[in-house]
């Protein structure tokens, strides 16, 4: 399998100056390509900064990121933004999309800034709703969406550009069962349909349910990494 | 798709942006105001120097106008009054003799121009039969007949049938003097003119000033203005040894007020917009504010600085001139209407405007011709106030924005 995610020996410090807290503590973590991944544990537990860390949204400390064998540590802010809208898909915990564009348009802004034609974006917009199963809503906006809609468009975004992987910060947090149920059905469908790599933070038993591996974060580093496999709703696992 | 969320954003907040874009609509309506009223004032002010004062051109002995010495006429005169009068620009051309001298009365006396005037022409080339507040015009068969300005009058304590002397050089420098009678008082929108010019006929002060035949100036009223450089060159060709000059030769004062009036209005647009500047920065800044999760959340999807610098200016952009039409729109409704039924500005004080040469009734124009300079005006102020939140945008960091 190739390695899409490659961090090494990565740690996060806040407080430098006066007393060090480290966000993330030396971790070293492998994704491949394909994989469907949560990254669990408690508040605080620096699940969300190692995702912005992976995601090129912010710096570590110490340690290297590396993409596709590329070092995204060593970009520029603007070489960071180029290769966050090529490489990386985000879906973040509070829906996030952009309030005054049809969910149709949410999903053709990142295609768009691309470069993408339009008659490829179409397509792709139609095959994407399709899959999330909102094709009847493309011309809706955000707040007439429920919480569960908007998050499947928002997942509908992230992979509009095909891209290597998608970060996902808490997915399900502000969603009903029977939404994030859904949503997580797409999400497994689109990474066994598409070979989309999915790295999610949850502390959600839902997810991790789903997750064919989950990697538990405590106070910066990994406490365990267990593979499991997952049958649809079946809680059926194995250890690594 | 940045070009339509720019416009959808400015809609967000419906209130708040109808107020700043009514805020500059009415900066607007209060700059194209003060460039109408402006251009009215001195459209009328030119027009009253050409149509009451010194007309569009005038012809003079070479040397008349250095001290006004009586003995430079224009022998020639019947000449150049033929020959004018049969150009086709030509209006009207009026002849005059003109000295200055003394007006004395019994209680004081005062220096003045005395105009001599052919009463006929000058009625209609300087409206003098128009200007006549007291008394009538003159009589053809009476002799040593004058009209004074109402400030002159005043402060001469003189009446209509008032006797006075006037007292000058004449063509080979002896003093002469002759008794007048008051028959009309005439008041301009000039009251330094009216203090300073009497007029009256060419007969009575060319028989004092000696001058059988000719008289020292010729009006010249255009029908149109723009000709006043074609003709003026055509006559400087014809009459090389005169002097030929335009109002704005003559009148120098009054087309560097036209000039400098064009640049103040400019700075009091300027000035407008700067205040204006201010409301929107506040509005696009907290638009900003308000949005920093989203415009973070943008950037983390890889939306770039240029981009997100666009929106910003995009919006204030479409902000600013969504209120530019309704400005442009009520200062064209109102200068329309007080051009046609003029704008009474004598509560600012009569005296005052008259002593600047202006009237007291201005009838301001839309300036339409200052247009493009306000849309630039406009624009730049959209321009700089982007700027500030435009760049308190891009340098917003996609982690912590996220985080609030």
């Amino acid at each position: 399998m190739n390695t899409v995610i490659d961090a090494h020996n990565i740690s996060k410090v806040y407080n430098k100056e006066t007393i060090p807290v480290y966000a993330v503590n030396n971790v070293h973590l492998h994704i491949e390509k394909g994989e469907f991944t949560a990254l669990v544990g408690p508040s605080g537990s620096g699940k969300t900064t190692l995702l912005n860390l992976i995601g090129g949204l912010d710096k570590p400390d110490e340690g290297q990121v590396r993409i596709n064998g590329l070092d995204i540590t060593g970009l520029s802010a603007n070489q960071l933004i180029d290769f966050r809208l090529k490489n990386i898909g985000f879906v973040f915990q509070s829906f996030n999309l952009i309030p005054v564009l049809t969910a149709k348009e949410n999903v053709e802004f990142i295609m768009q800034l691309q470069g993408v034609e339009r008659s490829k974006r179409e397509a792709r917009v139609k095959q994407l709703f399709g899959q999330i199963e909102m094709t009847d809503k493309l011309d809706s906006r955000p707040a007439q969406l429920s919480g569960g809609q908007q998050q499947r468009v928002a997942v509908a975004r992230a992979l509009a550009t095909k891209p290597q992987f998608v970060l996902a910060d808490e997915p399900t947090a502000n969603l009903d069962s029977q939404s994030a149920a859904n949503l997580l059905d797409i999400m497994a469908k689109l990474n066994k349909e598409e070979q989309i790599t999915f790295l999610f933070s949850t502390h959600d038993q839902r997810v991790i349910d789903r997750a064919h591996r989950v990697i538990t974060l405590v106070d910066g580093k990994i406490t365990s990494d267990t593979a499991t496999v997952s049958t649809t709703h079946d809680n059926v696992s194995e250890k690594k | 798709m940045i070009l339509i969320m720019a416009w959808r954003n400015i809609w967000r907040n419906k209130m708040r942006s109808m107020v700043i874009i009514l805020s500059i609509a009415v900066g607007l309506f209060a700059g194209i105001a003060v460039l109408a009223l402006y251009k009215g004032m001195m459209k009328s002010r030119v027009r009253t120097v050409i149509d009451a004062e010194v007309g569009h051109l005038q012809i003079h002995d070479i040397n008349f106008k250095k001290d006004y010495e009586p003995k430079f006429v224009l022998t020639d005169g019947a000449a150049i009054l033929k020959t004018v009068s049969s150009m086709p620009a030509v209006k009207l051309a009026a002849p005059r003799s003109i000295t200055t001298g003394m007006l004395s009365t019994t209680t004081g006396s005062a220096g003045v121009q005395i105009n001599g005037v052919v009463p006929q022409l000058e009625y209609e080339a300087s409206q003098l039969k128009k200007k006549i507040v007291a008394g009538k015009v003159f009589d053809p068969v009476k002799n040593n007949e004058i009209m004074i300005g109402q400030k002159l009058a005043t402060k001469m304590k003189l009446k209509v049938r008032s006797k006075l002397v006037l007292t000058f050089t004449d063509t080979a420098s002896n003093m002469v003097s002759g008794a007048f009678r008051v028959t009309a008082i005439y008041k301009s929108d000039n009251t330094p003119l009216d203090e300073k010019n009497v007029y009256i006929t060419m007969t009575d002060l060319n028989a004092l000033l000696g001058i059988s035949n000719g008289f020292h100036e010729v009006m010249l009223l255009l029908k149109n203005d723009n000709d006043v450089n074609k003709v003026q060159q055509e006559l400087k060709r014809a009459f090389p040894a005169y002097q030929i000059e335009s109002w704005r030769e003559i009148s120098p004062e009054t087309d560097f007020m036209v000039k400098t009036t064009d640049q103040y209005s400019y700075i009091i647009m300027v000035i407008i917009m700067f205040a204006l500047a201010f409301g929107i920065v506040n509005t696009m800044l907290m638009a900003v504010l308000e949005r920093t999760r989203e415009i973070g959340m943008m950037m983390a999807l890889g939306t770039n600085r240029l981009k997100v610098f666009s929106l910003i200016f995009l919006e204030t952009i479409f902000l600013t001139l969504a209120g530019t039409p309704i400005g442009i729109l009520i200062g064209w409704g109102t200068s329309a209407y007080f051009n046609e039924h003029g704008l009474d500005l004598s509560g600012m004080g009569q005296d005052m405007m008259s002593s600047f040469g202006f009237g007291t009734m201005v009838y301001p124009e839309f300036p339409a011709d200052k247009l493009l300079a306000v849309l630039l005006i406009v624009t730049g102020t959209a321009i700089i106030s982007c700027l500030f939140p435009a760049i308190k945008a891009v340098k917003l960091r996609p982690v912590e924005a996220l985080r609030r």
